[in-house]
């Protein structure tokens, strides 16, 4: 520590007498911000606000509307790495040239310019992350040594859990980005495309001509046999590139599996923090008061647990659908909502039974025997060693959460039919798995193991962080827990 | 004596209830099973009076942590306190508080120190953070007031650099230094009885002898009375005034450490004091008490100790002992000193003691003398 002489020190006051190199952090996150502040502000308008703003009461949705219009002023600002910059987007001429890309880049090498970019830019989010840990653990902590030292430490080591954490981070940096990452939006190119259109050389007129996109969709198609099929990394006829092929509707996949991924993460997340949250209330309560209460609460998850979990989401989801609630992103609410209502229990489970080691701890008696009250014991003194293993059993149910929306979709339910979701495109691949359009559902696919792999490898990775116990070698070998919950 | 040996209540013979802080009477605490029911503290009575400190002692299994437990409240489901138990403090009774009401108790009134330092200790926060919890809990302490506070309870304990050792981890601490700085949490919460529960069992002795003596000094300090539990004779005899000797749920001995080491009744008591070391002076092997401390899971009928006794007769295994008045003519005339066994009082030819323990027996649990038998 650097400032030996006062221990007693707040974290504000350590801050003020050694401001540098906390400002130096901010500094850099303040530049971070400034290049992409744009699209911050279109992500934080890109959620379901109209769900909220439907709530408030009159007078304070006209508040709430001039938030949202300077929300979408800053929104529209223009941003390093947006596709106004680095546009992929042109068509070429017969001399070869490309008219219309960044800097006459070939569609591709534009494309793959802006992902590595976008990649290499949420890489150094990343970094900074780990630099601000690192910066707040050598100048402004109060101990110098903290058992979550020993975690990370614990947790750098441990491959497996950081080829977890590589693939979730480009999960999230997929669904963060989506709008910058697809070589074409959602808007132009999915929900409206014949209000879009685009340029392109036409070799019959010999000149450039204009055309809808849905027209060029439909002349973009992938359906196998016929010979109509644009394939992972191909232009289609209207010099389009399409990075993972196309839909059977002509229309681009990546773009599609980018937004999907949005709409995965959010369903995935909402319903976690719910169903998270739900079973940490109870495992605190169930095991700092046992008894009635942890009986009470059995029965409640055995009833829901004893429901098979995805046929009661279709029913309810069915149910639901032409209420306002399903029409809440595109139906990501609901789904989210119902996820988090089944999928409580089974966290709950696996949250009980370390909350009820603890409660067995002395230093729990200790509280008690110091008058402490109940909630704060439960939160102070039990929370802590119950966060860990919910961190865990909520990694391993994500990758759950994510297979159960996409099996949903790809049986036609759950989320709103031209909203993108990765089921969907699993689906709509399936007649052509057998031909020269097998990316259609493979891809999607593929993608969906990865992922669902990454977030059990994250949770395995966690766990044996946290575990002092577990050898970071053999740690590896134990996946009993490694199924996902949710589907 | 004789005059004295006539009151039933033989238990609390001496002084008056309401002059001690702490009065257990009856206590019945029971452990309810899907087969049996644990009698685990099995109608027991003492107390504590101001600045006093009495010694619990006995076997493990006796009952002596669930009687601490009692009195903190923390007598967790599947186990209950029967109805008849009697626990005033300060004048209050506290059998039958709510948890919030008991709350007001824990802490500013009594305190607890366990037996593992390392564990009472939670790891994941400094020593400090936890001194400050108990500190504006009890004394609306919270900041760099509560920390200072913190500092001078660590200095109080004798945990030397105590400025720097405030902000450490419990792991950073040696087991001595963490009970010291455990003792010093009870402390913050500035409470007028200590119940110290095997707080030298888990440290090695030399260690030992330093926390006897810093509760010794801060019982002197701040006028706390302490209830002292403990499987160790030699402990007892350092920093107890009296002792109550446990054994299956049940005091078979009470007396003043002094009277009890040199006139040690009960069988039981003789048993254990012949198994100090220091007593054994010359002798080549430390003699044992065969056996086990049986679970009582009735009410009992006989002398629990019967089985493992070296001086029990036929009639011990059929009426239970009642604890009787035994000082001796060389001890005071008020040692206030009893003892659960058929052979006393010793001045009654055998018979008539035992009918004596059958007859106060009987009043108080009439109904489980006959029914015992039977609900086994
Ligand atoms: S009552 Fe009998 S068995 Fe029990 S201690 Fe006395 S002599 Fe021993």
């Amino acid at each position: 520590m650097s400032v030996v002489d006062d221990e007693d020190a707040t974290l504000r006051e350590r801050l003020a007498d050694e401001p540098v190199p906390a400002l130096r952090v901010l500094a850099v996150v303040a530049v971070l911000v400034a290049v992409e502040f744009g699209a911050l502000a279109n992500l934080v308008m890109s959620l379901p606000w109209d769900a909220v703003g439907a709530a408030l009461p009159g007078f304070l949705q006209g508040a709430a509307a001039t938030i949202a219009g300077v929300g979408d002023g800053l929104a529209g600002l223009p941003t390093l790495l947006s596709r106004s910059v680095i546009d992929n987007a042109g068509y070429q001429l017969p001399s070869g040239e490309w008219v219309g890309t960044f800097m006459g880049l070939s569609p591709a090498a534009a494309w793959l310019l802006r992902v590595a970019l976008i990649y290499a830019y949420g890489f150094v989010w990343l970094l900074v992350g780990w630099w601000s840990y690192l910066v707040y653990r050598d100048n402004y902590r109060h101990a110098d040594w903290a058992p979550v030292d020993d975690m990370v430490g614990r947790f750098r080591n441990h491959s497996w859990g950081l080829f977890g954490l590589a693939i979730i981070f480009a999960f999230v940096v997929l669904a963060v980005f989506a709008p910058a990452l697809g070589p074409t939006t959602v808007d132009a190119n999915i929900a409206d495309p014949y209000l879009h259109s685009i340029e392109y050389y036409s070799e019959e007129t010999g000149g450039v001509e204009e055309i809808y996109v849905g027209d060029a969709n439909g002349e973009s198609q992938s359906r196998g046999q016929g010979g109509e099929n644009v394939g992972p990394m191909q232009y289609d006829q209207y010099d389009r590139f399409h990075p993972f092929g196309t839909l059977p509707s002509g229309k681009d996949l990546f773009t599609f599996m980018a937004a999907g991924a949005r709409v995965s993460l959010f369903i995935g997340v909402a319903s976690l923090v719910l169903a998270g949250g739900a079973a940490v209330v109870f495992a605190l309560a169930t095991a700092y008061y046992k008894g009635l209460v942890d009986l009470g609460i059995v029965i409640a998850s055995d009833s829901i647990q004893a429901l098979p979990q995805l046929l009661v989401i279709m029913l309810a989801s069915f149910v639901l659908s032409g209420t306002w609630l399903a029409n809440l992103y595109n139906g990501g609410v609901v789904l989210a909502l119902l996820f988090g209502l089944t999928g409580w229990p089974g966290l709950w489970r696996a949250v009980r039974g370390p909350a009820l080691q603890v409660s067995e701890r002395e230093w729990i008696d200790a509280a008690k025997s110091f008058g402490q009250r109940p909630s704060v014991t439960m939160r102070k003194h039990m929370l802590p060693y119950v966060v860990g293993y919910l961190l865990i059993y909520a990694s391993l149910t994500l990758g759950g959460v994510i297979i159960g929306v996409a099996g949903l979709s790809f049986l036609g339910l759950g989320i709103n039919a031209p909203t993108p979701e990765w089921g969907r495109a699993v689906s709509a691949g399936q007649p052509y798995v057998a031909t020269p359009s097998w990316h259609i559902s493979l891809l999607p696919g593929i993608l969906i193991v990865i992922v669902v792999t990454g977030f059990n490898a994250l949770g395995d990775g966690i766990r044996d962080a946290i575990d002092p116990q577990s050898d970071v070698e053999t740690g590896q070998q134990d996946q009993t827990a490694a199924a996902g919950g949710g589907a | 004596m004789v005059a004295d040996s006539s009151r039933s209540d033989a238990g609390t013979a001496a002084e008056p209830a309401d002059d001690r802080l702490l009065e257990v009477e009856n206590l019945q605490t029971v452990f309810h099973t899907e087969r049996e029911t644990i009698r685990a503290v099995d109608g027991i009575s003492f107390g504590i009076a101001e600045g006093e400190t009495l010694g619990l002692v006995g076997e493990s299994g006796s009952g002596k942590s669930v009687t601490a437990r009692s009195i903190m409240g923390l007598v967790d489901s599947p186990g209950e306190l029967l109805p008849d138990s009697s626990i005033r403090f300060d004048g209050r009774e506290l059998t039958g508080l709510s948890e919030t009401q008991y709350e007001s108790v824990r802490g500013g009134g009594v305190a607890m120190v366990f037996q593992d330092p390392l564990s009472t200790l939670n790891p994941v926060y400094t020593v400090g953070n936890q001194i400050e919890e108990a500190l504006s809990l009890h004394r609306g302490l919270s900041g760099l007031e509560a920390t200072e506070k913190a500092i001078e309870l660590l200095e109080d304990v004798g945990i030397p650099d105590a400025a720097r050792r405030v902000s450490e981890y419990p792991h950073e601490f040696s087991g001595g230094m963490r009970q010291r700085a455990v003792i010093a949490m009870a402390l913050a919460c500035d409470p007028d009885l200590l119940i110290c529960d095997e707080p030298t069992t888990a440290l090695d002795v030399t260690i030992q002898a330093q926390i006897l003596e810093l509760l010794a000094d801060l019982q002197e300090e701040h006028g706390l009375s302490i209830l002292f539990i403990t499987h160790d004779m030699g402990v007892i005899a350092e920093v107890c005034d009296r002792v109550a000797v446990m054994y299956a749920g049940e005091v078979v001995e009470q007396a003043p450490v002094v009277e009890l080491f040199e006139n040690p009744r009960h069988p039981y008591t003789r048993g254990l004091l012949r198994s100090i070391p220091s007593t054994q002076r010359g002798a080549d092997r430390l003699e044992t008490i065969e056996g086990e401390v049986p679970t009582p899971n009735a009410p009992a009928t006989d002398c629990r100790f019967a089985p493992r006794c070296p001086e029990a007769f036929d009639a011990c295994r059929e009426v239970h002992p009642e604890p009787v008045p035994v000082a001796t003519e060389t001890a005071d005339a008020d040692a206030d000193h009893t003892a659960a066994c058929l052979l006393y009082p010793e001045d009654e030819t055998r018979e008539q003691a035992v009918d004596r323990h059958a007859i106060e027996d009987a009043p108080p649990g009439a109904g489980a003398v006959d029914s015992g038998g039977e609900s086994r």
